[in-house]
């Protein structure tokens, strides 16, 4: 028997929800009938035109301003989130920057501000809506890696490791609370087409797309289609992996 | 509620989620040292208190929930603040 998404009513958290991968994660779970609240850092016009978008869809999304680096924030959000919506049942962690260098052009605070929004954003998020999960003995977790954690890219040393640092955290939480009907996944994306992607030279683009047995850079909703997949019905016996969704790219 | 039934309603929870015998559960037992609970079976005990008595224990409680005395009186609190709202 074909298995519905089973998403419809869910409520759930995406972290770095108002641009590129985050916003298409936002789109694609609140047309599978989930209510969604999402994070913005700076771009309060980006999420606010999103959040209206959804609305006027029929859906329904909230957007909020957090700096995933703040612990007390995010305990702070999600208890409203929770009050708001009565519910939570997934979480996604998108949120990430990137500070691209060679490493012997990278300085301290370009290597501390990719680990903390990245992977202590994943672990500041994750922490707080943890025992909300274990207590109603449900939930979903899905982070965004990137092959960069998988594979390592050159000029990436800070981003590949907290990356890297994402996927052994999944591993090892959904070991840690499989007993508790929570799963904990991620998708690792190759090239996609966002913001972080339109400082890339075309040479670099060209090359790329050479590159990439599927002949194409990436779409945002490639990602997002994965996501909505790792937290449906379907995927119920599939925890602690890492899907990578890069075209082929770096098939090992 | 009487104190003692509070208490032993608490001992048979206690019981039930660490899968030992009511009697077990003495009032100063150590829950980690002596009665063999970890912090997962700590959360289920603070969450089975939560749906019988209809309250809500802070996570941050979690650490004073150390012993059944203890719990009991960390769900003695908390009985009481949603008692003095109901008035």
């Amino acid at each position: 028997m074909i298995q519905e998404s089973g998403l419809k009513g869910k409520t759930a958290i995406v972290s770095g929800g108002s641009r590129g991968i985050g916003r298409a994660i936002v789109k694609h779970l609140c047309a599978c009938g989930v209510a969604v609240a999402f994070t913005y850092v700076k771009n309060g016009d980006q999420a606010q035109e999103l959040m209206e978008q959804i609305q006027a869809s029929g859906g329904r999304a909230a957007a909020f301003q957090l700096d995933v680096r703040d612990f007390l924030k995010a305990r702070e959000f999600v208890e409203k989130v929770k009050n708001d919506f009565g519910r939570l049942d997934i979480l996604v962690n998108n949120a990430g920057i990137t500070r691209d260098k060679a490493l012997m052009m990278m300085t301290g605070p370009d290597w501390l501000e990719v680990i903390d929004t990245n992977l202590n954003g994943t672990f500041n998020l994750t922490r707080n809506v943890i025992v909300g999960f274990l207590k109603q003995k449900s939930g979903d977790v899905v982070n965004i890696a990137s092959v960069s954690g998988v594979a390592g890219l050159a000029r990436q040393t800070n981003y590949s490791a907290a990356k890297a640092g994402i996927i052994g955290f999944t591993k090892a939480l959904a070991k840690e609370v499989a007993a508790y009907n929570i799963r904990v996944n991620a998708v690792a994306p190759g090239f996609i087409e966002t913001d972080m992607l339109s400082g890339l030279r075309q040479e670099y683009r060209d090359e790329i797309i050479k590159r990439v047995p599927l002949g194409r850079i990436g779409r945002p909703e490639d990602v997002s289609g994965v996501v909505e997949f790792l937290l449906s019905q379907q995927a119920n016996f599939i925890t602690g992996q890492v899907i990578v969704c890069d075209g082929g790219l770096f098939i090992q | 509620m009487q104190p003692e039934v509070l208490e032993k309603e608490i001992r048979d929870i206690i019981a039930q989620v660490i899968e030992k015998e009511p009697e077990e559960v003495l009032p100063e037992a150590r829950f980690y040292e002596d009665l063999g609970v970890d912090s997962m079976m700590a959360l289920e005990i603070l969450a089975a208190i939560e749906k019988k008595y209809k309250i809500a224990i802070p996570e941050e409680k979690l650490a004073e929930l150390r012993t059944l005395k203890e719990t009991v009186a960390v769900a003695r609190q908390y009985l009481n603040e949603k008692e003095g709202q109901n008035v």
